[in-house]
């Protein structure tokens, strides 16, 4: 029993950090229609940005989120104003290829900047390990885990009640209606952008926190592109569930199966969800696949 | 009027056959200069091994001209870019021996980039020295203008293998390894041993690449309670198993390969990577030879690529250390038949930073000294265990 409880712990920590990443897909998708394929690497841009300010600036907690939550926010507005902006009215395809190359330069950008070596992001705290009932557990992985249900919460709260997550709803669902009933479309558009990135810039920095820092931290994308596409690529909440799902399955398979099945099993789960829910289990049924 | 004009041309031509040589002479040499050619992943995660054997080169090369360069000529560096992608390697090779005229090749990115261009390599017959990551096929069968300076993989798994099994009699192995062609040749030299040395095996794992969270895998190997473990990941891999197993709170001996014996990992390992065995041919830089070669590098690079300094900086700078002196032993007019032959027989040839290097006739590999040795986690190094 308590391998199944370590094996269930540990997926939802890694589902939680898919979870993020996968929201930030959603959350882009959602109110621009636009599948990000840079999300992976703007994931690994905070994450080094943070560990950046760890180093040079101050250790302290506070001072690297509010540091890395400030970055997220202006790489995602720069992103969107000057690179997908231009884009807008251009054909998805075109659109969907220049987050591709966005991808491959934010990338390069690593060792242009920092460099290729492993790091770790020591802001004091998050690396301890706790042990509940005989089971070790990194502070950091409790904290992410709680940090995905309060975003959950709180996106559900933003798209329900508040006015912009209306217009963001709004704009997503018809945006010629919206245009004309005084949305800015635009804004929406930067405002996704730039919260995406934060979501997504989260994941990234807890994953450093419980892991560490390296070129090849991209790679996250490609596993929680998997997880919205399972929650539904326009259900921002269903992603971020998607992502735990997928986290607790490649764990119980790697656990239970062999840990050749580890990456096997979260596809295979994909596969069959697809086949019976082709929008994804919390997706709605008209949207439109790249 | 003919005669004269006749006597000109004749005297023209005598003068052009009388510079001959240097007019005749292989591509990538002038009077003044000599191109030295290398295609590295210099970025991505593989950037790692990349720009730090380039560094090797660059230090080997920097001392070579600061000592008067090759016999009057300075050495020039021409590096490219791969970013560890097969094709753009083929690509990288042809550019700098068909357009950049080098006139030899030294380092070439990983073990499936180098074995993917060697047709091109062997049909352009260019002098070359592979540093990065010795395998078999490199020199098996022996190409005449390709040289290997290093160990094989193989012998290197099969060396540490034997060691932890002499040190841990009667222990039971755990083993992971990576699902390619990296990982078959871990699993391979670990078998052999296995089957020689009647290992007890009770767990053998096998992980996708670019797979970052081992926690199913490290619980599996706690369960079956392994001893000794042989953490057959790169970097960031073996950085999290071992994070793994600190947070299971088992401690395994465990061992790992050359490829990831870097400094800054036991930085990030902590406490967990404290006593680790790795085996490796070059020298670990916590060594006298190691601090000399530290202390050497310093005034020949930049600062920031003196941070980039790491085991794969060691196997550069001999290969092109090699590779200098044959192309030296040339004389004035070097060409690539001479410098072949003199790559040949180069004979102890020693760089500090590793055991003296040899080739002969027919043998293209320098199959070098292995050595084990430990992490210390308090001075973040490691250490040679005697």
């Amino acid at each position: 029993m308590q391998y199944l409880i370590q094996l269930l712990i540990s997926g939802l920590a890694i589902g939680a950090i898919y979870g993020l990443i996968a929201m930030g897909f959603a959350v882009i998708y959602k109110s621009t229609g636009l599948v990000n394929f840079a999300q992976g690497e703007m994931t690994m841009i905070t994450a080094y940005i943070a560990w950046t300010i760890s180093t040079t600036v101050s250790g302290n907690v506070f001072v690297v989120a509010l540091g890395a939550i400030l970055a997220a926010v202006l790489l995602g507005l720069i992103i969107e104003r000057l690179v997908m902006r231009p884009m807008l009215g251009e054909p998805v395809f075109a659109t969907v290829m220049v987050t591709i190359g966005l991808a491959v330069i934010l990338r390069s950008a690593i060792n242009f900047i920092w460099d290729a070596y492993p790091h770790g992001l020591d802001i004091g705290m998050g690396r301890g390990i706790v042990h509940v009932g005989g089971i070790g557990v990194r502070t950091g992985q409790i904290a992410v885990i709680v940090t995905l249900l309060a975003l959950l919460a709180a996106i559900w709260a933003f798209f329900r009640y508040s006015k912009v997550g209306v217009a963001m709803r709004a704009v997503a669902a018809d945006d010629r209606t919206a245009l004309l009933m005084g949305i800015s479309a635009t804004r929406v558009h930067a405002l996704a952008w730039a919260a995406s990135s934060v979501i997504a810039g989260i994941g990234g920095v807890f994953f450093a926190l419980s892991y560490d820092l390296s070129p090849a931290m991209f790679q996250l994308g490609l596993k929680a592109f998997p997880a919205t596409i399972l929650g539904g690529l326009d259900a921002v909440l269903g992603s971020g569930i998607g992502g735990l799902l997928i986290g607790i399955t490649e764990n119980l398979a790697g656990g239970y199966l062999g840990s050749g099945m580890k990456e096997v099993a979260g596809f295979a789960m994909i596969i069959v969800v697809l086949m019976v829910r082709p929008f994804g289990i919390f997706g709605e049924r008209d949207i439109e696949r790249v | 009027m003919i005669k004269h004009l006749a006597a000109a041309a004749l005297l023209l031509t005598t003068a052009c056959l009388a510079v001959g040589p240097a007019a005749a002479a292989d591509p990538g040499i002038t009077d003044t200069e000599i191109l030295i050619g290398d295609v590295e992943p210099l970025t991505g995660p593989p950037a790692l091994l990349g720009v730090a054997a380039s560094i090797g080169h660059k230090i080997a090369i920097a001392e070579a001209n600061a000592a008067g360069g090759i016999n009057g000529r300075k050495i020039k560096y021409v590096l490219e870019d791969d970013g560890y992608i097969t094709a753009r390697t083929i690509q990288g090779v042809k550019k700098v021996i068909d357009v950049d005229k080098v006139f030899a090749m030294i380092g070439i990115s990983g073990s499936g980039q180098s074995i993917a261009v060697m047709p091109v390599l062997e049909k352009s017959g260019i002098p070359t020295v592979i540093d990065v990551a010795p395998v078999k096929f490199l020199w098996e069968p022996p190409r005449k203008n390709v040289f290997v300076v290093g160990q094989s993989y193989e012998e290197g798994i099969v060396h540490l293998v034997n060691f932890l099994a002499d040190k841990n009699p009667g222990k039971k192995w755990g083993l992971i390894t990576q699902d390619d062609d990296y990982g078959i040749t871990v699993r391979d030299g670990f078998d052999s041993v296995v089957k020689a040395k009647k290992l007890n095996v009770v767990y053998s794992g096998n992980y996708k690449k670019g797979q970052q969270d081992f926690s199913s895998d490290m619980l599996q190997l706690k369960e079956t309670g392994a001893e000794v473990f042989l953490a057959g990941g790169i970097i960031a891999e073996n950085i999290a198993m071992m994070k793994e197993l600190e947070k299971l709170g088992i401690k395994p001996v465990t061992g790992i390969f050359w490829p990831g014996r870097i400094e800054p990992v036991l930085k990030l390992m902590g406490p967990a990577g404290d006593g680790i065995y790795a085996v490796d041919y070059v020298e670990p830089f916590a060594g006298a030879a190691g601090k000399a070669f530290l202390e050497k590098a310093k005034p020949l690079v930049s600062e920031a690529e003196f941070k980039g300094i790491n085991r794969y900086t060691m196997t550069g700078y001999a290969a092109a250390r090699v590779m200098i002196a044959a192309i030296e032993r040339c004389g004035k007019q070097p060409t690539w038949a001479c410098t072949i032959s003199e790559l040949e027989k180069t004979k102890n040839v020693e760089t500090g930073v590793m055991a003296p290097i040899s080739f002969g006739p027919g043998i293209r590999f320098s199959n070098q000294k292995l050595q084990i040795m430990q992490a210390d986690a308090a001075t973040l190094s490691f250490k040679p265990v005697n």
